[in-house]
């Protein structure tokens, strides 16, 4: 497969009143294969929603080149062609217009697309069934729930059937069942042939849809390649993992300040909390803290294979929404 | 020249505008205000007629006219910059100055319903007598003077991509034009300095052709004749087109390098 999108130490600058330029994206590359979705991992701030600007041709680099489609992004001559063949969709509620129905939204964006009149009404009905909108097809958006505005926001964005689409964490605030919804209608898109780039910080969904994927972390990529490659990056490391009856706040605490453990993360499954943490100087000793988790009702306790979401922290350096 | 999108900014322009009752104020209350305070000072207190009172009634009907255009053109952009359809828009493949034209061509179809509105009321409220001249010319330049008016909103809509204060400059920029285009007085009447700035203003010359066409006796600007003022003011219509274009160019390129496309 060739590449679809080729970035080469790409860098976004922006000025900041009274203060120094702040550096969004900080000269980053990678390469995106056609039919793959690729993933922008990386927390807030991390520079993934400005470098999809950026590829989508809605906002300038600062240095640095980038080519989607063998278009430059910043060629003013060409841009119009490249917009046509590629489109964005936003996580969140703005970007429709609410007083308008799901149908009219689509029919107006449908037509700056220039799609042909029949062609465009046959396309507003594939899309609206495609996200299981069809019954609320005339109902104004302002009528919607928050998961009908994002299957609508993914419909906008498939009325120009582009060859690359840009999902800019489109499951964000979404409960779990229309996230699901969304990601399996995100593998459809891709199986549809689609070149899909995907920016989120939900770990399992960059696990479960992305081919391959960089992480970011203050504009500058901090690992890149397939889930398998990410997690040998940190396979160094490995992860302690103690299963609790109680919540283990207080003993959390501990972990905490001592600066030799990093990724904490404390998560319930099945009405039991899962802990997990790894040491920065090595293999660390599970039965280390046996003592402080001991009032919390311990199940299990032991050592674990990195996740990706253990890469992650370890690689964005456990960066805190 | 993208007719499609030009279509669809109007047609989307159209059910939102119907879709907020807030499309009262500009377009009936207003110009219902503006005619009622223009026939009184216009009048001086004494009986409501003549040709002053009528010259009043045209400045009205003007008045409504560009009511409506600028608050559709400030509005415009401001709102889609809230709502964040300003990106999709931007990104979409089609020069967002098509989809403006298409607003402003709605709000010169709002615009015309004002200035036919004052009328009415100027006729039928304060029985003003109104006889227009000649009615069919009259309606042209109306038309004509509409249309010209839209062409300093999408100038103005194409200027508020830089600005997030969109609604406030309307607001300054509301008063000027009625002073410069001679709709609230005549233009003799402005200091000489001031001239200048009406005479490259498209509607100045479109309520001069109105008022050759509505009044029995008018003096036209400069001396000219209605001819010459219709072709003047279509002449800097396209002119201010032509201007906005390469501005909303100029501005386009401006917010791609400032990432301004979704401050509000």
């Amino acid at each position: 497969m060739s590449d679809i999108i080729e970035v080469r130490d790409l860098t976004r600058k922006f000025s900041v009143r009274r203060s120094p330029d702040k550096i969004a994206v900080d000269g980053i590359s990678f390469d995106v294969k056609e039919g793959e979705i690729f993933g922008l991992l990386g927390p807030n701030g991390a520079g993934k929603t400005t470098t999809i600007k950026m590829l989508s041709t809605l906002l300038y680099p600062s240095s640095g080149s980038a080519k989607v489609l063998g278009y430059d992004i910043t060629d003013e001559r060409t841009v119009m062609d490249l917009r046509r063949r590629i489109n964005v969709v936003s996580g969140g509620e703005r970007g429709l217009y609410y007083r308008l129905t799901a149908r009219q939204n689509l029919k107006f964006f449908s037509d700056l697309y220039g799609i042909p009149k029949n062609e465009r009404d046959i396309r507003c009905d594939e899309l609206l069934e495609l996200v299981g909108l069809t019954r609320a097809s005339d109902i104004r958006v302002e009528d919607f729930s928050r998961g009908m505005k994002q299957r609508l926001h993914i419909a906008r964005a498939l009325v120009n059937d582009p060859e690359v689409l840009y999902l800019d964490e489109p499951t964000i605030g979404l409960d779990p069942e229309i996230s699901r919804s969304i990601r399996d209608m995100i593998r459809k898109l891709s199986d549809s042939g689609k070149t899909i780039i995907l920016t989120t910080h939900y770990m399992y969904e960059a696990e479960e849809l992305c081919d391959r994927m960089v992480i970011l972390s203050q504009g500058k990529v901090v690992g890149r390649g397939t889930v398998g490659k990410i997690k040998d990056m940190v396979s160094d490391t490995s992860v302690v993992h103690i299963l609790t009856d109680k919540d283990p706040a207080e003993a959390l605490k501990t972990l905490e300040s001592d600066s030799d453990i990093t990724g904490i993360m404390t998560c319930m499954v099945g009405g039991r909390y899962d802990t997990r943490f790894s040491c920065v100087s090595g293999t660390p000793d599970p039965h280390a803290h046996e003592e402080a988790f001991r009032p919390f009702g311990i199940r299990t306790i032991g050592l674990d294979e990195p996740t990706l979401e253990d890469a992650y922290i370890r690689l964005t350096g456990g960066e805190r929404e | 020249m993208n007719a499609r999108a030009v279509t669809a900014g109007f047609k989307q322009q159209a059910i939102q505008f119907f879709a907020d009752p807030q499309w009262i104020i500009p377009s009936l209350i207003s110009p219902f205000l503006m005619t009622m305070v223009m026939i009184f000072i216009s009048s001086g207190g004494t009986a409501i007629e003549g040709p002053v009172v009528l010259q009043a009634v045209l400045g009205g009907g003007v008045l409504g006219m560009w009511a409506s255009s600028l608050f559709s053109s400030s509005s415009s952009v401001s709102f889609d910059r809230i709502n964040g359809t300003f990106e999709p828009m931007l990104g979409s493949g089609t020069r967002i100055i098509y989809v403006l034209a298409g607003r402003s061509l709605w709000s010169t179809l709002i615009g015309l319903m004002n200035a036919f509105i004052v009328f009415a009321i100027a006729e039928l409220m304060f029985g003003t007598g109104l006889s227009l001249d000649r009615p069919f010319l009259f309606f042209l330049t109306v038309l004509m003077t509409m249309l010209s008016l839209s062409t300093v909103g999408l100038l103005i809509s194409s200027l508020f991509v830089l600005t997030r204060k969109g609604g406030t400059i309307a607001t300054v920029l509301e008063y000027p034009l009625y002073v410069f285009s001679g709709a609230l007085i005549p233009i003799s009447l402005l200091p000489g300095w001031m001239h200048p700035i009406s005479y490259v203003l498209g509607p100045s010359w479109g309520v001069d052709a109105m008022k050759y066409a509505a009044l029995p006796v008018h003096e036209g600007l400069m001396g000219m004749s209605i001819v010459a003022d219709i072709a003047i003011c279509m002449l800097l219509s396209i002119v201010m087109i032509v201007i906005s274009y390469f501005v909303m160019l100029y501005v386009e390129r401006k917010v791609l390098e400032y990432g301004t496309a979704t401050r509000y």
